[in-house]
């Protein structure tokens, strides 16, 4: 199957998010195991969909406090086959970007 | 040579980001285009450097320097003898960002 549902993906990464993260406060000495179990479970559910797509999964945690940040992405791809979804997630202490880019695989 | 060159990439986010923010400041309103608009510079500018028959998802943070602390993180499912990527960071007083460029092999 050569679609990208974006609603899916959206749906599959923030139940990853909410798995890792949930009702944990920002800690500076789990950020990295945080972020690598995001990315991985994302990818590995995205995997399962089945579809013939090369995935891109990124992820960023932030400190709250009050600083704003912003995330931009441009991409050379093929616009009727490839897409992308982000999503945002926060809680009381942290936010959480998570961009999933789906490339599709010609065979 | 037809692959993905990581080092040269990464000399080219590297070096717009510091032409392109050098003494920016930082600003709500402002910021948000300007991720957008770097986030497109660096895309073709990679464009430039890498092989043809490569797709590019590039993405960019761009925040407020505060007191907080960021970690961005990345996995992607794809071929690793073709595909790779470069990423680079740039911060000044004001604000900092951070710079990533995935190239993906298409038959």
């Amino acid at each position: 199957q050569m679609i990208f549902n974006a609603d899916e993906a959206h749906n599959i990464v923030k139940e990853c998010i909410e798995s890792v993260l949930g009702k944990a406060d920002y800690n500076h000495n789990k950020v990295n195991q945080w972020t690598a179990a995001i990315v991985e479970q994302s990818l590995t559910h995205l995997v399962k969909l089945g579809k013939t797509y090369k995935y891109i999964v990124t992820c960023a945690v932030m400190q709250r406090s009050g600083a704003g940040l912003h995330t931009a992405s441009s991409c050379f791809w093929d616009t009727t086959t490839d897409a992308s979804c982000t999503v945002r997630w926060e809680n009381r202490t942290m936010n959480c970007i998570v961009n999933v880019f789906a490339v599709a695989i010609i065979l | 040579g037809c692959k993905f060159d990581a080092g040269q990439v990464q000399q080219v986010l590297e070096g717009a980001l510091a032409s392109t923010l050098g003494t920016m400041v930082y600003s709500p309103q402002g910021s948000a285009p300007l991720a957008q608009s770097l986030a497109e510079l660096l895309r073709s500018q990679a464009k430039e450097v890498v092989p043809p028959r490569y797709k590019l998802v590039c993405h960019v943070l761009l925040g407020q320097q505060g007191q907080q602390s960021l970690l961005v993180a990345s996995r992607a499912l794809w071929d690793p003898e073709s595909d790779s990527f470069a990423s680079a960071t740039f911060s000044n007083t004001s604000l900092f960002a951070v710079a990533t460029v995935h190239g993906v092999y298409f038959e």
